[in-house]
């Protein structure tokens, strides 16, 4: 599918990338510039931020939603999602952090799989390369590697890097999808979501750019001892 | 191994058991009524006659009545710890739902040429096609 529009081709009138994003106005507006310069559908869900991350997001040409209250990750990744399942003729999903670590040519070949294999969900990683992965800060390493062992759900589904930001999906799993963690332990989540429904899952390996910025907004390692123990209660609650 | 271990290893797997199972059926909170009101009878029972806390505690292989006080405390403790936690993420799903809806009532469209012009481009393609409501009710379906 191509559509001529003032002279710009656009290859992907079906895709909608979703970027949650809490307090990132010093990158955001340059974030959503790049993935505008491919992908025309862009929806931002300021997560309560205390900046002003929504109304750059929204002069760079992206959706906007704007959470009144800061939720969570997780939360506003199923937001973001929500919105674009609603839009007229979105097919792929695409989950993009806001502070810049993602590549949007990483984004590109996972659609191309999405769209030339037999999958549901294409999520990067890491660690798919050796030389790929010794750019991963190595407390970071040893840690997402633990978390990867300890989950055997992640281990039975094939899944390297179960905590990385980027993944690209098609509409049935978007229709489908319904995160409950708010906060980070939404990554575990999405991955007992894939196990559970049968989507079919595959890898692409990725970079992922640590600047000083997005390793000052990147969550603290102790915090998976939180995401284990999420992990443990969850399925324990009425819903 | 002391009665008062088997008791309170017996009360703690009860604990995860309770706690495990889908709470906030019309059984449970019938259940936690009746444990409540038991323990309401327990009360007044020890407050009358105190040294019999201490004749049920050497029954069980504790010493003095307090140090069974104590135990059951701490249990008690345990579980309201636990189940205010359960109760809060409840809380806290719903919350997130609510501020969700609210978010997407109030969404805003950028407002740059080339986005209106695409979406308008995509709804007429949509409409040739003869299923407009097709994704709403997949929308239905899914919730």
């Amino acid at each position: 599918m191509t559509c001529i529009l003032w002279g710009i081709e656009t290859r992907y009138p079906d895709v909608w990338i979703v970027v949650p994003a809490f307090n990132e106005a010093a990158v955001i507006g340059e974030v959503i510039s790049d993935v505008r310069s491919v992908f025309d559908h862009v929806v931002v869900v300021d997560d309560g931020s205390a900046d002003d991350t929504g109304g750059i997001a929204h002069r760079a040409g992206a959706h906007l939603v704007r959470h009144p209250v800061n939720l969570g990750q997780g939360a506003a990744i199923q937001t973001g999602v929500e919105y674009a399942r609603s839009q007229p003729g979105a097919e792929v999903f695409v989950t993009f952090d806001a502070d810049g670590q993602h590549r949007v040519k990483d984004v590109l070949r996972m659609i191309d799989r999405l769209r030339t294999e037999d999958v549901d969900i294409v999520i990067g990683t890491r660690f798919a390369e050796p030389e790929a992965s010794t750019k991963v800060p190595f407390v970071k390493r040893v840690v997402l590697r633990t978390a990867v062992l300890l989950s055997v759900r992640s281990r039975r589904l094939g899944l390297s890097d179960a905590h990385n930001g980027l993944r690209v999906f098609n509409r049935n799993v978007a229709q489908r999808l319904d995160i409950t963690m708010s906060g980070m332990s939404h990554a575990s989540e999405f991955i007992a979501l894939i196990d559970e429904n049968h989507w079919r899952v595959t890898e692409e390996p990725v970079e992922i750019l640590y600047t000083d910025y997005s390793r000052s907004k990147g969550q603290p390692l102790v915090n998976g001892v939180n995401i284990v123990f999420d992990g443990l209660m969850r399925g324990r609650k009425s819903r | 191994m002391n009665w008062i271990q088997v008791l309170l290893l017996v009360a703690a797997m009860a604990l995860v058991a309770f706690l495990l199972r889908s709470r906030g059926s019309v059984q449970a909170r019938a259940w936690v009524k009746v444990g409540y009101l038991l323990f309401v009878l327990a009360g007044i029972y020890a407050i009358l006659r105190p040294d019999d806390t201490t004749v049920l505690a050497n029954l069980v292989g504790v010493r003095r009545g307090t140090d069974l006080m104590l135990y059951a405390l701490i249990i008690a403790f345990a579980f309201t710890t636990l189940s205010t936690y359960m109760r809060f993420r409840d809380v806290e799903l719903r919350y997130a739902r609510l501020a969700r809806a609210i978010a997407l009532e109030g969404a805003q469209e950028p407002t740059d040429e080339r986005s209106r012009e695409e979406k308008t481009t995509l709804m007429s393609a949509r409409a040739k096609k003869n299923k407009p409501d097709e994704r709403s009710r997949e929308e239905k379906q899914a919730r």
